[in-house]
Order: structure tokens, then C-alpha cells, then sequence
């Protein structure tokens, strides 16, 4: 990244910390054994494993054998929804998810339709907010699973993730949590929530890509989607990537939301104060219920594509980074019910740990003068152009 | 998305994006646009003894549409009507290393620069 640019873009992912790196660094160089060898080389790699298991254990909530290493929240999902929906012994097993997931359940979604699961996609409101009573009035007799993430990557909206969880308790259907942005911005307690299954990721808070983690109830069976090793209970075969897993561990103990969450709110809402004053904008998703770390904002009457190359030197998201190849509109956005425009008219910006107010002033003066810009370019523009009439 | 470097200095250049004043004479203006590609272009041409004088641009769109827009209001300027008439949109899309499945978009602005001179023989400044 150059030093002109600022990055704010920290749903997408965020930049290694220091200290995670100097931990994996640490590994790479002096524990290469195999942690599933029997011999003393092996033993210590294993020891650095189950050390990064505790930690990302005690930074959740749980208990450190609860907790299954994958390649990111990506496999978390899929190896959730797949591993239940795939032990189903009924002919037509139901799934419960949101139209406004991320890209990896919605797709596992679809793939598992292909082979028969049959999937109610319940409805988001206008605040981006999943109502529990829409959850409870989809779930059925033979729902296998409902499945709904913590904070959308999008609009930064908090779901109401214990009262979708009772209700599932009630009814007696597992209940998997998404929880890739929420990791740091949020306490999580999941040996004590109505939580079965939750996806954990390690690269939105300072950590490497390339590694995650599924949370597993005590009670929850799951079918394994890889083959060829009894890494990981049998549940996920293949050799653990143990500086990986380390760089995880270290993450997830520097990750606490009680010290990062307010600084990140601040900046988030300073960005906020500057964008705000430009005429037309909208925020995206109940501010009253938003993790700290997120800000999306509809520009009316400004190309989104246009904006962004405007912005060349602000690092920020159409919307999910999952989806950035894709030309069509946010289905997040659109799903709350924003027109095809008006959801390409609009960026999420996204705080993290490096993020200077500096940063943010910067990068509101740069948005605004864009804003202006393109605005007066489009001045005669019809109504369409702002997200209205179309 | 990637963006050619003419792209970019003609996204930039913007000196000939905006409104040529009403009433100023041999004014002729066109618009053409596209819901579903989401573009929208105007173009506004002073004529004057058969030659264009200035051209004004306004365009909503992606990247490749701005620097389009931009691109042929420079075109434009200084070359005769009937020169002009002969625009080329795919030129322009070569030029600016347009992707093909944006051709679509920038078909819009020749359609909006046509529109200019179906204003001039009707007198619709609506021009569509």
C-alpha cells in the first residue's frame, strides 16, 4: 500500500499486527513439526496449537475442544451448513437463512438446494435488522438449521442473535452464527449463548488470512466435507497449519472489544460527522444497533464505480469484498430495500486498529470533494440517477 | 475493474463538463440514456458557419462513461458539423481501452451527440 493511500477497509481484511507476525514468524522459524507427530517436534507444534485454541477459546467464550481450525469463516460456513444439512436422514431437509447473508452461507445455501434442501430466505428490514419473529414464523417442523450472522460485513447491523437463538432452542433446530465481523467489535460468550455453531475468521482483526475457526456445541453432529486425516476430531482432515493457528491465537488475545470498540466508534462516527454534511446522504442500516467498525453511506446522484475510481486513494468497498467482482448491486443493500442505484451509489468504510483520525479527516475531505465533483458533472441528471424513480 | 491511463487523465480532465448558457446562439443540445446500464449522457454543442465552436458534457456513469463524455467533447471542438457527424463511439472505446461489455454504456454518448444534431434539423431541444 502506498503511504498516500488509506486504507478503510477493515471488513474486507486489515493489515498483520506487529505482534501476530512476530508470533508466526516465531513459529515459522523454530517449530516446523507436524502437530500430529508423535515425536517431540510434533509435540511442541501441537503444544502452539492448543495454546492459540485456548486463547481464541477464551477471547469467544468457550471451551478450547469446542473449537475446530479451518481455512477462515468461508469453510466455517461451509463445513456448519453442510456438515448438518448433509446428516439429514429426511427426504427434504429445511434450511432457515437471510437474503442479506454473506456470499459463503448464501451460495452453501443454493449448492444445498441442488441437492434437495429446501431453503426459506427470510426477509430483511429496512434497517437492515433480521426481525426474530420473521425467523420463528419460517422455521418448521423439519428445519435442520437456521443459520444468521452476528454483524452484516455491509451495513456493520447487529442481529438479534440471542432472541433468534431461543426461539430455535425452544424449537429444538441447531443454530449457526456467522461471526466473522463480530470478533473484537463485541463481547461473545458462546458457552452460554443459545448459540450451536459459530464461524470464526482471523484475518478482520489483525490476524493472517488463510485461517478460521468453527465453534461446535457439545450436542451438534456434524457430517466432515474433507476426507484424509483425523486432524480436527475427524472433522476437517489435512495437516494444521500451525503458524497460521498460532497467528490466530495471538490475534484473538489482542482482540479486545472493550478497549478497541469505543476508539473505533469514535472514528466511525467522526467519519460521519464530515460525510453527513454533504447534501442527500444516507446512512445505511439502525445506527442504533451497528458495530463499531462500519459505516455505509448512499451518495444520490453519484455513480458508485465512478466514486470509487474518484477515490483511488481511499481503500473502500462497494460492499462485500466476497462480491467486489461482481456488477450487480449490493444484495445486501437491495435487500433493505434500496433501489439498484441507490445501492450503487453507495461505499462501506470500514475502521480498524491503525486507523488515525488523521486518517479519517483525510479521507472525508477526499470523499466529499469526489461527491462534489461527480455531482456537478451529472448536474441535469433525471431523477433515476439519485436512486428515486427506478 | 481496471482502468487504461487514458481513461484516467480524460476522468480527470473534466474542463468541458457542465452547461453552455441559454441563449447563446447556434446552441443545440441531446441526451440519451440507459436505466438499465446505468448511464445517462447530455451533450451541448455551439455551431457556428458549420463548425462547433464549444462542446458542453454531462454524463452519469462509470469511469469509462466520464472519460468518454470527456474525450469527445475535445473531439468535437473546432471540427466541422459534418466531420462530427461521423463519431465513432467504438473508436473512442479503443482508445480509452474500453472493455467490450461496457460498449453498451458508451453507444449512449454517439446516441446523445446524434440527438444534438436531430435538435439542429428539428428544433427539439430535447433532441432524444
Amino acid at each position: 500500500m502506498s503511504n498516500q493511500e488509506i486504507y478503510l477497509d477493515y471488513a474486507a481484511t486489515s493489515p498483520v499486527d506487529p505482534a501476530v507476525a512476530a508470533a508466526m514468524l516465531d513459529c515459522l522459524q523454530h517449530e516446523f513439526g507436524n502437530a500430529s507427530s508423535q515425536h517431540a517436534a510434533g509435540k511442541r507444534a501441537r503444544q502452539r496449537v492448543e495454546g492459540a485454541r485456548a486463547a481464541v477459546a477464551a477471547r469467544v467464550g468457550a471451551a478450547p475442544e469446542r473449537l475446530l481450525f479451518t481455512s477462515g469463516a468461508t469453510e466455517a460456513n461451509n463445513l456448519a451448513l453442510q456438515g448438518v444439512l448433509r446428516r439429514q436422514r429426511k427426504p427434504r431437509p429445511h434450511l432457515v437463512t437471510s437474503r442479506i447473508e454473506h456470499k459463503s452461507v448464501l451460495d452453501t445455501a443454493r449448492a444445498l438446494e441442488t441437492e434437495g434442501v429446501e431453503v426459506t430466505y427470510v426477509d430483511a428490514e429496512a434497517d437492515g435488522s433480521i426481525d426474530p419473529r420473521r425467523v420463528a414464523a419460517a422455521v418448521r417442523a423439519d428445519t435442520a438449521l437456521v443459520s444468521i450472522m452476528h454483524v452484516n460485513n455491509e451495513t456493520g447491523v447487529i442481529q438479534d442473535v440471542s432472541a433468534i437463538g431461543a426461539l430455535c432452542r425452544e424449537r429444538g433446530v441447531p443454530f449457526h452464527v456467522d461471526a466473522a465481523q463480530s470478533v473484537g467489535k463485541l463481547p461473545l460468550e458462546l458457552a452460554s449463548a443459545p448459540i450451536d455453531l459459530c464461524s470464526l475468521t482471523a484475518h478482520k482483526i489483525c490476524g493472517p488470512k488463510g485461517v478460521g475457526a468453527l465453534y461446535i456445541a457439545p450436542h451438534v453432529v456434524l457430517a466432515a466435507q474433507l476426507h484424509g486425516g483425523e486432524q480436527e476430531r475427524g472433522l476437517r482432515a489435512g495437516t494444521l497449519a500451525t503458524h497460521q493457528i498460532v497467528g490466530m491465537g495471538k490475534a484473538y488475545e489482542l482482540a479486545d472489544p472493550l478497549l478497541e470498540a469505543p476508539r473505533l466508534a469514535a472514528l466511525r462516527d467522526r467519519l460521519w460527522q464530515e460525510l453527513g454534511a454533504i447534501p442527500g446522504v444516507r446512512q445505511n442500516g439502525a445506527p442504533a444497533r451497528r458495530a463499531a467498525h462500519v459505516l455505509n453511506v448512499s451518495f444520490p446522484g453519484v455513480d458508485g464505480e465512478s466514486l470509487r475510481f474518484a477515490l483511488r486513494s481511499v481503500a473502500v468497498s462497494a460492499g462485500s469484498a466476497c462480491a467486489a467482482d461482481s456488477p450487480e448491486a449490493s444484495h445486501v443493500l437491495t435487500g433493505m430495500g434500496l433501489s439498484d442505484t441507490l445501492a450503487g451509489s453507495s461505499l462501506r468504510f470500514s475502521v480498524g486498529r491503525f486507523t488515525t483520525e488523521a486518517e479519517v479527516v483525510r479521507a472525508a475531505a477526499t470523499v466529499v470533494g469526489a461527491v462534489s465533483r461527480l455531482r456537478s458533472v451529472a448536474k441535469s441528471a433525471p431523477a433515476w440517477c439519485s436512486g428515486s424513480g427506478f | 475493474m481496471e482502468y487504461g491511463n487514458a481513461t484516467a487523465r480524460y476522468f480527470e480532465a473534466l474542463e468541458r463538463a457542465g452547461e453552455l448558457p441559454n441563449g447563446l446562439p447556434g446552441l443545440v443540445s441531446g441526451e440519451a440514456e440507459d436505466r438499465t446500464l446505468h448511464v445517462w449522457v447530455r451533450f451541448q454543442l455551439q455551431l457556428q458557419g458549420g463548425v462547433i465552436r464549444l462542446a458542453r458534457f454531462q454524463v452519469f456513469g462509470c469511469p469509462h462513461a466520464v472519460a468518454a463524455a470527456s474525450r469527445v467533447a475535445e473531439w468535437l471542438e473546432g471540427r466541422s458539423e459534418s466531420d462530427a457527424r461521423a463519431l465513432d463511439a467504438r473508436a473512442v472505446c479503443s482508445e480509452l481501452e474500453v472493455p467490450v461489455e461496457k460498449l453498451g454504456k458508451l453507444l449512449r454518448i454517439e446516441d446523445a451527440v446524434a440527438a444534438c444534431w436531430r435538435h439542429l434539423a428539428t428544433g427539439n431541444d430535447k433532441g432524444r
